[in-house]
């Protein structure tokens, strides 16, 4: 006896025709949302955790401080002393008077060290600040 | 008569477009940081060179010491990092009512070798405290979680709940 495949009559191709405009589409999207890395970061840190944690709605507003496992601190591009925060960080918030700082601080540095970031800040009068911290899950 | 030549349809070749398409995603895929940048937010004091101090009465404050080992104290008794939360919820929800210069403030104070993520760890069980408490008063109030509010019953919250941190400078090392 022979056995006869059973076959659909239609077509079996998938229409590949709008295949260009949904990857356009996705291609927007990640266009649209991409802000390409501006600075590079010197110093290795890691984050500490938190569960209360706000999102810092405007980007535009936030300039950076780093500071590494070996206590470096870095602003802009260039790592910088101690003595040298207030001076850049007034420049900044004269171009930016609401500036928030956000402070990448790694998490085996020293209160005494961040509270000495953070009177350098107060003298520049750039007062909000925000600790960054990964979610903690 | 003159015959028209026919001319053969003239087409753009599209299958290649997928192609650079594909291509341009992949480039911007792999360049794309979606970090939203998040962490815990502050206002730090203005820097005054000659400081009042104002007397505040003891039962508005909540001081918590966190000594360079980590070990917490709230208000001259040692509990865990993780009570912070539960001990001062009802304590924030006692001064609801109260009007804005008699909430509750709470006073972070850490020694200068205290390791940083103590301190966030600490800041961020206070401000958990807090938001906890806007919560069940905007769930009381207006049967709402406070993000789901509008602003102005948003701003309402927090007028009845202000968070109020102070951080005080740390102590020297003797």
């Amino acid at each position: 006896m022979k056995f006869e495949k059973k076959r659909a009559s239609t077509k079996q191709e998938i229409p590949t025709a709008s295949m260009p405009d949904i990857i356009f589409m996705l291609l927007l999207f990640f266009m649209v949302t991409t802000t390409l890395r501006e600075v590079e970061v010197f110093v290795n840190y890691s984050l500490p955790e938190a569960k209360a944690i706000e999102k810092i709605e405007n980007r535009r507003l936030i300039s950076y401080i780093w500071v590494g496992q070996d206590s470096r601190i870095q602003i802009n591009d260039s790592l910088v002393k101690m003595e040298e925060i207030q001076s850049i960080m007034y420049t900044k918030r004269q171009a930016l008077p609401n500036v928030i700082v956000s402070l990448r601080i790694d998490k085996n540095t020293d209160m005494g060290y961040v509270t000495d970031i953070q009177q350098e800040l107060r003298k520049a009068y750039c007062l909000r600040i925000n600790y960054s911290a990964n979610v903690k899950i | 008569m003159i015959k028209k030549k026919k001319l053969p349809e003239a087409t753009i070749p599209t299958s290649s477009m997928a192609d650079i398409a594909f291509l341009l995603l992949i480039f911007f895929l792999v360049a794309t940081v979606i970090d939203v940048d998040s962490g815990i937010g502050m206002t730090l004091p203005e820097f005054i060179e000659d400081i009042e101090t104002v007397e505040v009465p003891k039962d508005r404050m909540a001081a918590i010491l966190i000594n360079e080992t980590g070990d917490v104290l709230l208000d001259g008794q040692p509990i865990s990092l993780f009570q912070i939360t539960a001990t001062l919820k009802p304590r924030i929800q006692s001064k609801i009512e109260l009007p804005k210069n008699k909430k509750l403030i709470v006073s972070l104070k850490t020694d200068r070798r205290t390791v940083y993520n103590a301190y966030i760890q600490a800041l961020d069980q206070v401000k958990e405290a807090y938001f906890e408490v806007r919560d069940e008063y905007a769930n009381s109030k207006y049967g709402q979680k406070f993000n789901d509010l509008d602003e102005t019953s948003q701003n309402e919250v927090k007028e009845a709940v202000p968070i109020i941190i102070s951080i005080a400078e740390p102590e020297k090392i003797k």
